[in-house]
């Protein structure tokens, strides 16, 4: 199975808008279109399949386009210094709001594990040194040393709450920069939630978000077995999980979407900004002639260091 | 309209039984079985139209709800499921209001030998307050995964790590929801009531009673509830199951099976007695007067007398050291 990111030739489905009767060319992988000629929003509900499921939750906007777009505008201006200068004063063009096709995955997960626990003592060292005067003299300190312990053992919990794309045209890592999702939030899916605002279709296969869910779990396991953890330290965790009774549910979640062109000979830059919680996500360009200048100057600095060093000498 | 299909009340994973309005599982996140609509939503194009205006609506963000634009009518598509705790089950007073204060002169009279002499006889109740008091009890299985560390198979370090895994059975289990008493004066009374007494209303006792309300949502009640079965995990595998007699680093994760959560009003007599114009506030159970909790004063010259003795005696034990 290839995973890589084909453009897929758009398909188009002819419909009726419901309101005027004018015909509409609306893309395979939409469930909502808004009527050019009488401003309707119509909503398409098609036969569900495997890889295309009728979603079973939604959560709605709460951020409307106004707020997204000074978030972004916020969000691009407070950037790292070594954001490219061009970077900074671009503006963001909105390219949609759109309810994007994910799915919420639950498991039970049970793991082995081994580790080494370090457990922490003290010693009382004697040791000589000279004192001011010069002369040979023995002293004692107390010093706090490490004893490593490896340790076995089987942990158990629920994983919920995992949530990952199923949209080709937003990677799982671009949907966790905004994640997480209030999921208190979440209501029963209904057409009135997505009515005007566009709404897209799963396009990513079952299969696939099943074995993104499942990488995702995995860490999740990580981080609870990182704190699940006894002594005073832990090193080379090493474990093993298997995941059963797994559940998985289409559910719509907001984004608002953001193109930023900041350079001609650079594509355009994706920004996405939860539409829930107004939390923007995307990888900042970092500019090469700025992180050159730094390292320069750094070497200039050790440089003239070295040389007073050497002339002092 | 057609029958609606019985609802499953029981999540099919962990078996924790659903609420009403649940959309999913508070335990293990699976989606709650569709009551009415499951039957798949007619195929084709849809158009949502006010029933004001008969407009074509759409979703407002500011409403978090489909709205219409040019009448401004909102339609609800479904109310937010998180409604606050009410109480289910009433347990009766059995313990009367004179039996009440009759425990109070007792528990006064029994308050050892640093209790001022008089506390008996010339304290005064002033007040004698009947509460209905809020609180979860539940049930549940638990699979719990376990480690910490003990000083059992220590070597240089007086810590060595373990880790295991049991099963636990949590039954009639009480985590208070009180405001009105602490989290000790609710601890000392849980156990002491007879859960079997229930009841829909409250009764035993005059309109005088207060009854407390749970003033927290569904969703908080739960991570509450949640909250408290971790601790008492981590305290029931470290008396029956980690090797050792000094813990520390315990920690679980528990995998809760049947979590069955009743909500309560429970009820204690608040009493207040008066000693030298000073108030002091006692608690007794309703269910079982042995139960007091409170604070009683102490007598200054009574402590003022034991710290002189003991001075004098340090003295006296120097004086003879010094002399020989």
């Amino acid at each position: 199975m290839t995973t890589e990111l084909e453009e897929p030739q758009p398909e188009f489905a002819e419909i009726a808008c419901q309101s005027c009767g004018a015909k509409l060319r609306m893309e395979e992988h939409l469930r909502s279109t808004v009527c050019p000629f009488c401003a309707s929003p119509s909503i398409v509900n098609r036969e569900p399949e495997p890889n295309r499921p009728r979603p079973k939750f939604v959560v709605g906007f709460v951020l409307d386009h106004e707020h997204a777009a000074n978030q972004v505008q916020r969000w691009i201006s407070k950037s790292h210094i070594f954001a490219r200068s061009d970077f900074k004063r671009a503006v963001p063009e909105l390219t949609r709001g759109v309810y994007l096709p994910a799915y919420l995955y639950s498991a039970v997960a049970q793991s082995q594990y081994s580790a080494e626990i370090g457990e922490n003592y003290t010693e009382v060292q004697t040791y000589t040194t000279t004192d001011s005067k010069g002369r040979t003299v023995t002293r004692t300190r107390t010093v706090t040393k490490t004893e490593w312990r490896s340790l076995q053992g089987n942990h158990a919990s629920y994983i919920a709450d995992v949530v990952v794309t199923a949209s080709r045209g937003i990677t799982n890592d671009a949907l966790q920069s905004v994640e997480p999702y209030d999921l208190r939030a979440l209501r029963r899916y209904a057409d009135g939630y997505i009515a005007g605002w566009t709404a897209e279709e799963p396009s990513r296969t079952a299969d696939e978000c099943f074995q993104l869910a499942h990488d995702e779990s995995i860490t999740a396991v990580g981080q609870k077995l990182a704190s699940f953890m006894p002594g005073d330290s832990h090193r080379n965790v090493h474990y093993e999980t298997q995941l059963s009774r797994e559940v998985i549910d289409l559910v719509l979640l907001p984004v608002w979407s953001y193109a930023v062109r900041y350079a001609p000979d650079r594509p355009p830059l994706q920004i996405l900004v939860n539409g829930q919680t107004g939390l923007v996500g995307g990888k900042v360009p970092v500019s090469a002639t700025k992180v050159t200048a730094a390292v320069v100057a750094v070497l200039v600095v050790i440089g003239i260091i070295v040389l007073l060093v050497v002339a002092s000498q | 309209m057609s029958t609606p299909a019985p609802i499953e009340t029981v999540c099919g994973r962990c078996e924790s039984p659903l609420e009403s309005g649940d959309l999913r599982c508070a335990i293990c996140g699976q989606a709650a079985p569709e009551s009415d609509d499951a039957a798949p939503k007619n195929v084709g194009i849809t158009i949502l139209r006010c029933k004001g205006c008969g407009a074509a609506i759409s979703y407002d963000p500011k409403h978090r709800a489909p709205a219409c634009s040019f009448c401004g009518d909102v339609v609800e598509e479904e109310y937010v499921a998180d409604p606050m705790e009410q109480t289910e089950h009433f347990l009766p007073f059995t313990v009367s209001r004179d039996e009440a204060s009759a425990a109070l002169r007792t528990w006064l009279g029994s308050q050892g030998w640093f209790a001022p002499s008089d506390l008996s006889s010339s304290a005064k109740l002033a007040e004698l307050k009947p509460l209905w008091w809020v609180a979860w009890v539940f049930d549940a299985d638990a699979f719990v995964s376990w480690t910490a560390d003990s000083n059992a198979g220590s070597r240089r370090s007086s810590w060595a790590p373990h880790s295991g895994q049991n099963r636990l059975q949590f039954d009639n289990i009480l985590v208070s929801a009180s405001r009105g008493l602490t989290y000790a004066e609710a601890a000392a009374m849980s156990g002491r009531f007879d859960l079997s007494t229930r009841q829909p209303q409250p009764s035993g006792a005059d309109d005088a009673a207060i009854i407390e309300q749970f003033d927290v949502q569904r969703s908080q009640a739960r991570m509450q509830v949640l909250g408290a079965i971790d601790q008492l995990a981590a305290q029931r595998v470290q008396a029956q199951f980690i090797p050792g007699t000094n813990f520390r680093n315990t920690k679980v994760s528990t995998l809760l099976q049947r979590l069955v959560t009743d909500r309560y009003a429970l009820p204690a007599y608040v009493l207040a007695y008066r000693y030298k114009d000073q108030l002091y506030r006692v608690v007794i159970c309703g269910q079982d007067a042995r139960v007091v909790l409170g604070k009683s004063p102490k007598s200054p010259w009574k402590i003022l007398a034991v710290v002189l003795m003991v001075i004098a005696i340090l003295l006296i034990i120097l004086a003879v050291i010094s002399s020989l």
